[in-house]
């Protein structure tokens, strides 16, 4: 999968796949039992276990232990509270992802400040430089997610139609760079389709804010939402609606991979590999803490899912075999 | 010193003045009778709010010079405008507490882009230069200044749409890469491929076409000059006074702070170190038609080239290995090589450093910065070239300015332009002189001038459209049907 986006400076993405520690560094990690604090937008969808899952796994393999998980329910000023907290604390490093990139930086300078090494998953908090501020930025390309979801929703809007785009109402960089894709993608290959956009300003919100634009644009032929959670409080909203609306969406946890299997409205999805994403963000740190600068930003490939593919790319990303409940809508 | 009943205000009295003839005349003092006067000291209390030398109405007063009633009515004015807002109280040193005043910088916006050779980036930015959402991609300078317009307006209405308004926009910053900007003769000095798309962008007014997409005034920069300027702001240069930016990219060109200015040059082309001879020949000449220049033997083209060379005549086999896996060589795969420990690769960046570095010595005899940024997709190619830059350097300046001198490499990438547009814009819309342009009308994007400026732009694409649609050689009063 090619990577087609660049990072928040501007910076080419590094293959997570090519991360490594040497044998050196591994031999110091082992010892110096390095203690990390994972802090998170949101701990409970399938997304994050994986991330944590990953990072966990990674630093355990090289005696480095998670001390905490923080769960901030996308709630910023608990964020920056808890950033504080962790500033003052006897950790060596903290491994986050802040909620949007407005109203954090100072919370997320603390942690810099304070000595201990700071690895960013997805958004980099405004004003943040690589190497002062923080160690590196680890995402998916969300630039090519965009990209992917626009090309497997194509085929399923009729020329002229209008697309839908249902994003976060916050500053998510990661969103925005899907949203752009998606335009992109379909400023070049679609241009005879028309793009609306709706915007959300908390995932519970998801489907009001699908109806209202839905109450707006009566001729709606597909919707983008920008990753799965969401787009499950969508789906329930087009169901209600008495509508049959394709809709593509990122990330493949198991509520949309199980619609994608057995419903008609779902017809793709550009999947993360949050696992290889918690590994990468594990060894960026590791890395950081003996000694060696890691890439400003590395990156793990998207990958493009479909009903067809669904049960090889659940194993890609899941790491496990897919429910019965996948196979069964074979 | 409120006026009693029925009694003038202080500033309102009419005073006399008798010149040595013994003729006297009336005279007026504190409330101005015209704009301009007004205009003057709105400028400098907005100016003193901006900045935050002054952010109570005392040391505004203080700092003014103004009465007290003047500077009331400045500010009713301001926070009229939507410019000025109350903010917390301050601590009280014998009598009320002072309220602070503060600079609402979120009452409008900027819209900055930077345009280099394969990428572009868009911000939206407060009126304080703040960075509210930005966004990089890749782009290919190549497809014209149309296509690159194009990409930038449906990116700048991205923006505009998470945030605000066209209506609110109070300028535009575009950086642009020298080589577009500047009239170095015919070469193809961007490798840009076809000579025709060079002259296309040096004929395209970029700064007026998007003035005219947006409805602000919108300034046009060079991409090493816009760099600095963010670097200083926000960067490794943040907090010093003298600085020298170096920009390692395809091409090399940098920028000179000193005194906390970013220094301009007589023409604007300040920084063109790119063609500094080295006294070393160079297989090709230079863009500038001479041989031996820095940038013919050091640039990212330069080391692009000589890898290429490598891997044809089997002097590298990683980059015979790479050029058969791509097709062809560029200055990142050296870098990648070089990091990897492929002794070709190692020594063409450390030439190359040696290079930079000799010929920043002089400058820095001459300067005396307190520190060199390295900038630029070269700069970042890792440790070796960094080495080889600071060994030439220490080495030939004078010790005295070499003693606490720092080089380093940029952590801002591309965002340095961005910050550095931004800071352009803020430093133009909020210049003394022009906020008297614009005071009186709410903003920048009202000012009379500008509009003016608008409406010829307007005329002068009408009359070149109209002109475009006759035929050649049919002169304009012949009817078609003869």
């Amino acid at each position: 999968m090619p990577m087609t986006g660049l990072g928040p400076h501007g910076e080419r993405a590094a293959p997570a796949d090519k991360l490594f520690l040497t044998a050196e560094e591994a031999a110091v990690a082992q010892v110096s039992r390095f203690t990390v604090a994972v802090v998170m937008h949101t701990a409970t969808s399938d997304w994050a276990r994986l991330a944590a899952a990953g990072i966990g796994e990674t630093l355990g393999a090289y005696s480095a232990g998670v001390v905490e998980i923080v769960d901030c329910a996308f709630d910023k000023p608990m964020q920056n509270r808890e950033l504080s907290r962790l500033a003052s604390s006897r950790i060596d490093a903290v491994i986050s992802i802040p909620i949007g990139v407005s109203g954090v930086t100072d919370a997320y300078r603390k942690i810099s400040k304070s000595g201990k090494k700071l690895i960013l998953i997805d958004n980099v908090p405004t004003g943040l430089l690589p190497g002062a501020d923080y160690s590196a930025l680890v995402s998916a390309d969300n630039f090519s997610l965009g990209e992917i979801a626009a090309r497997l929703i194509s085929p399923h809007i009729a020329d002229e139609g209008v697309a839908g785009i249902l994003t976060y109402g916050a500053d998510f960089f990661a969103a925005n760079e899907r949203e752009i894709a998606f335009r992109k993608w379909m400023g070049v290959n679609r241009s005879d389709i028309t793009l609306v956009r709706g915007r959300f300003a908390t995932v519970d919100e998801a489907g009001s804010a699908f109806d209202r634009l839905f109450a707006e644009n009566a001729d709606l032929d597909g919707l983008f939402v920008t990753w799965d959670v969401p787009a499950l409080r969508a789906l329930d909203a087009i169901r209600a609606a008495s509508r049959i609306l394709p809709l593509t969406t990122v990330d493949l946890g198991n509520a949309i991979a199980t619609e994608l299997a057995q419903s008609d409205l779902v017809k793709g999805i550009a999947a993360q590999r949050p696992f290889d994403l918690g590994v990468a963000a594990a060894i960026a740190t590791l890395m950081s803490l003996t000694g060696r600068q890691p890439p400003p930003w590395i990156v793990t490939p998207g990958l493009a899912v479909t009903r067809d593919n669904l049960v090889e790319a659940y194993l890609t990303v899941w790491r496990a075999p897919a429910p019965a409940l996948l196979f069964q809508a074979r | 010193m409120m006026p009693k009943a029925g009694e003038k205000a202080w500033y309102d009295q009419e005073l006399s003045v008798t010149d040595a003839a013994g003729t006297t005349a009336p005279r007026r003092v504190g409330r101005p009778r015209t704009l301009d006067a007004g205009a003057a000291s709105l400028a400098l209390v907005l100016n003193l709010i901006r900045t935050g030398e002054a952010t109570t109405r005392i040391e505004i007063e203080k700092l003014a010079e103004l009465g007290r009633a003047a500077v009331v009515d400045r500010l009713a004015t301001l926070e009229e405008l939507g410019l000025v807002m109350e903010g917390e109280l301050g601590a009280a040193i014998g009598g009320r507490a002072p309220r602070h005043l503060r600079f609402a910088a979120e009452g409008g916006t900027i819209l900055v882009a930077v345009v280099d050779r394969s990428s572009l980036a868009v911000a939206l930015v407060d009126l304080a230069g703040n960075s509210i959402v930005a966004h990089h991609e890749a782009a290919d300078l190549g497809a014209g200044p149309e296509a690159i317009l194009d990409r930038l307006t449906n990116l700048f209405i991205w923006l505009l749409d998470e945030r605000g308004s066209k209506d609110r926009v109070w300028g535009i910053g575009v950086s642009l890469p020298e080589p577009v900007l500047i009239e170095t003769g015919d070469s193809d000095a961007f490798g840009i491929g076809a000579l025709e798309t060079l002259q296309s962008w040096r004929r395209f007014d970029f700064g007026a076409e998007v003035s005219l997409r947006f409805g602000a005034p919108c300034w046009v920069q060079g991409g090493a000059q816009m760099m600095t300027i963010g670097e200083l702001k926000a960067g490794a240069g943040k907090g010093l006074a003298d600085m020298l930016f170096l920009k390692l990219d395809r091409s090399i060109g940098a920028g000179v702070a000193a005194g906390g200015r970013v220094q301009q040059g007589s023409q604007g082309f300040a920084g063109m170190i790119g063609h500094a001879p080295t006294g070393e020949d160079s297989e090709i000449p230079c863009h500038c038609g001479a041989r031996g220049c820095l940038e013919a033997l050091a640039s990212g083209e330069a080391i692009a080239r000589q890898g290429a060379s490598a891997a044809q005549d089997g002097r590298s086999r990683y980059l015979a290995e790479m050029l058969e896996r791509n097709g062809e060589i560029s200055a990142s795969d050296v870098s990648h090589g070089a990091q990897l420990g492929e002794a070709f690769c190692a020594e063409v960046l450390a030439r190359c450093g040696r290079l930079v570095g000799q010929s920043l010595a002089p400058l820095v005899n001459l300067l005396n910065p307190a520190i060199i940024v390295l900038g630029g997709a070269v700069a970042q190619s890792g440790d070796i070239l960094l080495a080889a830059i600071r060994e030439a350097v220490y080495r030939q300046s004078h010790p005295l300015v070499t003693r606490d001198l720092r080089i380093v490499r940029s952590q801002m990438g591309s965002s340095a332009g961005l910050v550095g547009a931004a800071q352009v814009v803020c430093d133009e819309i909020f210049a003394p002189a022009m906020i008297k342009e614009w005071i009186a009308y709410g903003s920048p994007r009202r000012r009379p001038a500008f509009l003016d400026f608008l409406e010829a732009e307007k005329a002068r694409k009408r009359k070149a459209a109209r002109e475009q649609s006759q035929p050649r050689g049919t002169p304009a009063n012949v009817p078609r049907h003869l």
